[in-house]
């Protein structure tokens, strides 16, 4: 009897504190979504991933805040399909590849192009310049500037640069993210 | 009441009862709630496939669209759940766009860290929406999984293997060493938490994920995809099967065996079977595994065994001693498939080897009062091939009870089974007659009524003594016949066989009540089959009253009728024209006609002249029944044959289509003499040359090769004898895409130089391009024609070569000079059986004794080289060049043999061989050769064709 109790009050409890968020990774290929996400599972940083092949689903619980991760594959064939996965989702994460150059005009192609699907108004967008281990890095106001990120008015977004493998600005990114949870609520 | 009634009976549906696919689609945006409520979307992925199931057609938008929202499901850790995403992916991989977009998701599902129930599922799913590009990528984990401990894995990983290989061929083959190694994996009961693929939403996953599976059934998926890899390997799929087999004889049912599944026993079986199909040299060593596996002690197996030893293409009784002993045990089975299997087998058997299945009979008898209607149907005709004559009486009594209780396919399998063997057994031809006609009078559709009126056809072309009976039964059947197009048929032979009878005018009475009471299609035939009597009784007062009745006809309402009954008026009063018109006995050679119509259609310029009728060949209606007898005789047994696939799919209409495939299969590949003959006669005719020599005899029954397929120029011969002409028809094939023939033309030379042959005609082919085969002529005139000239020729092809450039198609017009090239090709033999022209007898014993002792030579061979009697017969028919009579090109047994043969020779001569040889393996071949002809001197040449 104590036991149903408990397993009452806990679900209570739940109700109350709990915070559910969905997020939804999206960015050009090889710019370390499947890293990062492992890097926020499991505090573990793994190098040489195999590229995505569709979605990547994973759950995880920071506290009493449950994210759900929906890694979508950077592939030219996928990005079409990043918009079904941003549908309703709590926040965007855009991640960049901040020292590969030659891949920032795509990306911000991209980026651009997501955003202006009618269906994804007003989510919070947060961009993600990943790899400022690298020595070529740009550096938060470069992202900036070059992803043209002060255009965008009609919804919020930030923009950090972290390192995946360093495990640099990964807590400011979930903090910024978990308030996203609360805010909607 | 109805209405509690109603929900009683669609109980089982409950929610599937009207489901609509809208509201479905509709619902499925639960899919996209958070958080997700597991019941709830299992029971719509359950609706979804149900209706998929039913058929309902889903868009590529529609699917695209749903398929998304499923894959917002794998969120949801919930293993009912995630099964049916599985199933659902599976179905939608076909219709739904970007299916690969799940990818990720199932390779992660696979991992062997993710549960059992996952991975395998997973694997299945993930081969659905793969291409080969894909392969490599998922190659490790597929490997992986292939040899995996849990057989429900392994079963999914090979499985999809098996399914991807078409397309992957390049990757899975490099697989293997692992599916090797999978047929080698421990008994599944070792492994411990094997668990089956799929759990049941209710009873939860618990109860049934730590039940193993023991049916080791992985094991016959891997022998499966091993052999999918290493089929085009015969050593290597040997190798597998010694492998397999277990430790040889004796070793069965020991631990040792690796299979322990008897499925993959039945496999192994099939690749034995076919092994020792394709390989004579394995034939022992095979067939010892297949006789050691008749004692194993799985059912099934015994009988794939048994199945496959029967199959052997020329098996002997002593081989197949043991595997009908084996089947006894299954016809008196309680269970019905094994019944059914074994006199499936048995029937079919009996198309070949009568006498092996004859020890089965008193079982077989049994059967026919079996409740299963197919059983019975097999046991019956099976008895019909395998009875002698004294059986018949019960068999027939017995067939007659039962003829009642089943449907009409099954009637047209029996009937066509007693028609068989009423020309096996003429002198049963009263009852079964009697039968015929008894079932002729019960109802039935028109293809078994067809049956039954072909069968009686049947016995009155072969069995002169039972015309006038059956003409009287036919008689009696067109009274009340409701199928126009059988009265027809009937009133036909009416016309054709009633004058010939002893009392013709019985038949009139019948034929002119048809003018009275029938449709208009009808009385027409009657009215033809009515002038035919009037034209060939010879009795003047028969010839008046077909006047009268004629006369009568005139005022029929129907054009047809009257145009036909004027003009048999007319004829009857002119003798000639009568002679002409309805006595004719000659047709056109069918084929020759249609080659020539086809010709005229096809060309513009001949459209502006009328058709010639009078270029196409003529042959006697003897001649040209002749030719439709034997694809016939031939499609008596294949109908038979056919039977064992037929009763076994019961559908009717799959019955009539193959059947009728099959007759189609006999006669195509195998064109009778006359056949060949038609297609090459219009073409020596078109040559003026040849006008002179008369009209072909016999052309040699296919084209002798006389290069390798492979040489630049690929030379084949036909020898067509004329009168007194031999004509050699050489086809030349030009391989070369570079040069051009011209002039090509082939020297021969006879060896030894004999002078009982001229050389009148050489016929160069003028041009040869790249693959445009084309025919030169060498004519050689016998100059005695009481001679029939024998020997060697030694062939020379000569011809100019002209390069010739394939990418402008001119040639180049200077080349080389005028230089004759010469390219040796092979000899060609001139041998006894090219005077013959093999003719299809079916009364072999009546026309034998007709030609009497007179005309019979006979003398004793010892063929030493012969290695089986087969090889014998098969030999002696080319040599002799005569047709096989009553299937005895093929012996029933190795030591003992009857060989029948009949065949016309040049100048119309009838010449008939009997042979019988022994067989005993230390000196091979002994036959005693009797060949009787009207001519004893043909007789003798016939014999000379031999030493």
């Amino acid at each position: 009897m104590a036991a149903l109790w408990k397993s009452l009050l806990d679900w209570l409890r739940s109700l109350f504190f709990k915070t559910e968020l969905e997020l939804t990774l999206v960015g050009l290929q090889n710019s370390g979504k499947t890293t990062l996400v492992n890097v926020i599972a499991s505090g573990q940083f793994t190098e040489d991933m195999i590229p995505t092949v569709g979605f990547n689903m994973r759950k995880v619980t920071k506290g009493n805040v449950t994210m759900k991760l929906w890694d979508i594959g950077g592939q030219p064939r996928f990005r079409s399909m990043w918009e079904r996965y941003c549908r309703g989702v709590n926040a965007i994460v855009f991640v960049i590849d901040s020292a590969d150059h030659d891949k920032l005009e795509a990306a911000r192609t991209e980026l651009k192009s997501l955003l202006e699907k009618p269906q994804l108004a007003n989510i919070p967008v947060l961009v993600l310049g990943n790899k400022n281990d690298l020595p070529d890095a740009l550096n938060v106001e470069q992202i900036i500037e070059v992803m043209n990120l002060k255009s965008i008015n009609n919804r919020e977004v930030s923009c950090y640069s972290i390192s995946a493998k360093n495990q640099v600005n990964i807590d400011i990114t979930l903090q910024w993210l978990i308030k996203k949870g609360k805010g909607a609520k | 009441m109805n209405v509690s009634k109603k929900d009683e009976d669609s109980g089982n549906l409950g929610i599937f009862y009207h489901l609509d696919k809208t509201t479905v689609l509709q619902e499925a945006r639960v899919f996209n709630e958070s958080p997700i409520i597991p019941r709830k979307c299992r029971l719509l992925l359950t609706k979804i496939i149900y209706l998929l199931y039913l058929g309902e057609p889903l868009g590529t938008k529609e699917a695209t669209e749903l398929f998304f929202s499923v894959t917002k499901l794998f969120q949801s850790k919930d293993i009912a759940l995630r099964q049916m995403v599985y199933l659902v992916i599976k179905e939608l991989s076909t219709i739904a766009e970007d299916v690969i977009m799940v990818t990720s998701s199932l390779m992660k599902d696979m991992q062997p860290k993710s549960e059992v129930i996952y991975r395998a599922n997973a694997i299945r799913a993930l081969c659905k929406i793969i291409d080969a590009s894909m392969l490599p990528s998922v190659e490790r984990f597929l490997k992986a999984a292939i040899i995996d401990k849990t057989p429900s894995i392994s079963s999914a990983a090979l499985v999809s293997s098996y399914h991807l290989f078409p397309a992957g061929k390049d990757v899975i083959r490099r697989w293997a060493n692992e599916v090797h190694e999978a047929i080698n994996s421990k008994p599944a009961s070792l492994v411990g938490s094997a668990s089956s693929y799929l759990t049941s939403f209710s009873t939860g996953a618990s109860s049934y994920a730590t039940q193993p599976s023991t049916s080791n059934i992985n094991q016959y998926h891997a022998l499966g995809l091993l052999y999918l890899i290493r089929q085009h390997d015969r050593m290597a799929v040997t190798k597998v099967i010694q492998q397999l087999a277990g430790g040889g004889r004796g070793g069965f049912g020991s631990s040792s065996n690796v299979l322990r599944n008897p499925f993959s026993y039945c496999l192994l079986i099939r690749y034995a079977a076919k092994i020792l199909d394709e390989d004579p040299n394995s034939r022992q060593q095979m067939y010892e595994l297949l006789e050691a596996w008749l004692r194993h002690k799985s059912d099934i197996v015994n009988f794939e065994a048994a199945k496959a030893i029967c199959h052997i293409k020329d098996v002997t009784a002593k081989e197949l001693y043991p595997a009908i002993n084996g089947k006894f045990v299954f016809l008196s089975s309680p269970k019905p498939t094994q019944r059914f299997a074994a006199i499936r087998t048995l029937n079919k058997l009996a198309m070949t080897h009568p006498t092996a299945v004859q020890p089965c009979n008193l079982d077989m008898e049994n059967l026919i009062t079996d409740q299963n209607r197919s059983v019975a149907t097999f046991a019956i005709t099976t008895l019909l091939k395998t009875g002698n004559e004294a059986s018949v009486d019960r068999l027939m009594k017995q067939i007659t009870g039962f003829m009642s209780e089943i449907s009409d396919e099954f009637k047209v399998i029996v009937v066509d089974a007693i028609r068989s063997l009423c020309l096996k057994f003429p002198s049963k031809q009263a009852v079964m007659l009697n039968f015929l006609s008894g079932v002729l009078r019960d109802e039935g559709g028109y293809e078994f009524k067809r049956a039954v009126v072909e069968a009686i056809f049947d016995l009155v072309k072969f069995i002169p003594e039972c015309k006038e009976a059956a003409l009287a039964h036919l008689c009696e059947f067109i009274e009340d016949c409701e199928f126009t197009k059988l009265s027809v048929r009937v009133l036909h032979l009416l016309g054709v066989e009633g004058p010939k009878t002893a009392t013709p005018t019985k038949y009139i009475r019948y034929i002119y009540n048809r003018v009275i009471l029938e449709n208009s299609i009808v009385r027409a035939a009657a009215v033809s089959s009515l002038a035919k009597f009037g034209v060939s009784v010879g009795d003047v007062e028969v010839k008046k009253s077909i006047k009268v009745l004629l006369t009568r006809c005139l005022d029929d309402n129907d054009d047809e009728v009257r145009d036909r009954a004027t003009l048999y008026l007319k004829l009857l009063e002119d003798e000639a024209g009568a002679e002409k018109y309805v006595k004719d006995d000659s047709t056109y050679s069918l084929s020759a006609l249609e080659e020539q119509l086809v010709q005229y259609v096809s060309t513009l310029e001949a459209t502006e002249k009328p058709f010639d009728l009078s270029a196409i060949p003529k042959i006697t209606k003897a001649q040209a029944e002749a030719e439709n007898t034997r694809p016939r005789s031939i499609d008596l047994n294949t109908t038979s044959q056919t039977l064992g696939s037929v009763s076994a799919t019961i559908t009717p209409h799959v019955v009539n289509t193959s059947i009728s495939t099959a007759s189609r299969d006999v006669t195509t590949p195998t064109p009778t003499g006359l056949v060949q003959q038609h297609s090459y006669a219009p073409k020596l005719a078109a040559i003026p040359e040849f006008a002179s020599y008369g009209e072909l005899f016999t052309s040699s029954n296919k084209p002798i090769e006389l290069t390798e397929s492979e040489t630049e120029y690929v030379v084949s011969c036909v020898k067509h004898i004329f009168k007194e002409h031999i004509i050699f028809q050489f086809n030349i094939t030009n391989t070369l895409n570079d040069t051009l023939l011209e002039n090509a033309s082939v020297v021969m030379q006879p060896e030894p130089d004999d002078v009982s042959l001229e050389e009148v005609l050489v016929l160069p082919a003028p041009k040869l391009a790249y693959d445009q085969p084309a025919s030169a002529y060498v004519v050689y005139k016998r100059i005695n024609p009481e001679e029939y000239v024998l020997g060697s020729f030694s062939n020379t092809l000569k011809y100019i070569v002209k390069e010739f450039d394939p990418t402008t198609g001119k040639a180049e017009e200077q080349g080389y000079e005028d230089e004759y090239q010469a390219f040796q090709v092979e000899d060609i033999d001139l041998l006894a059986g090219d005077y013959v022209l093999p003719t299809y007898l079916s009364d072999f014993i009546t026309a034998w004794d007709q030609l009497g002792e007179d005309g019979q030579v006979v003398e004793t061979f010892a063929l030493t080289a012969m290695s089986s009697l087969q090889d014998a017969c098969t030999k002696l028919i080319s040599l002799l060049g005569m047709s096989d009579v009553e299937n005895t090109a093929t012996p029933q047994y190795t030591s003992l043999h009857t060989l029948l043969l009949s065949g016309t020779f040049l100048g119309g001569i009838k010449v008939l061989a009997k042979s019988r040889m022994t067989y005993a393996p230390s000196s091979g071949v002994t036959m005693e050769l009797k060949v009787r002809s009207q001519d004893i001197e043909i007789s003798r040449f016939m014999i000379g064709a031999i030493a």
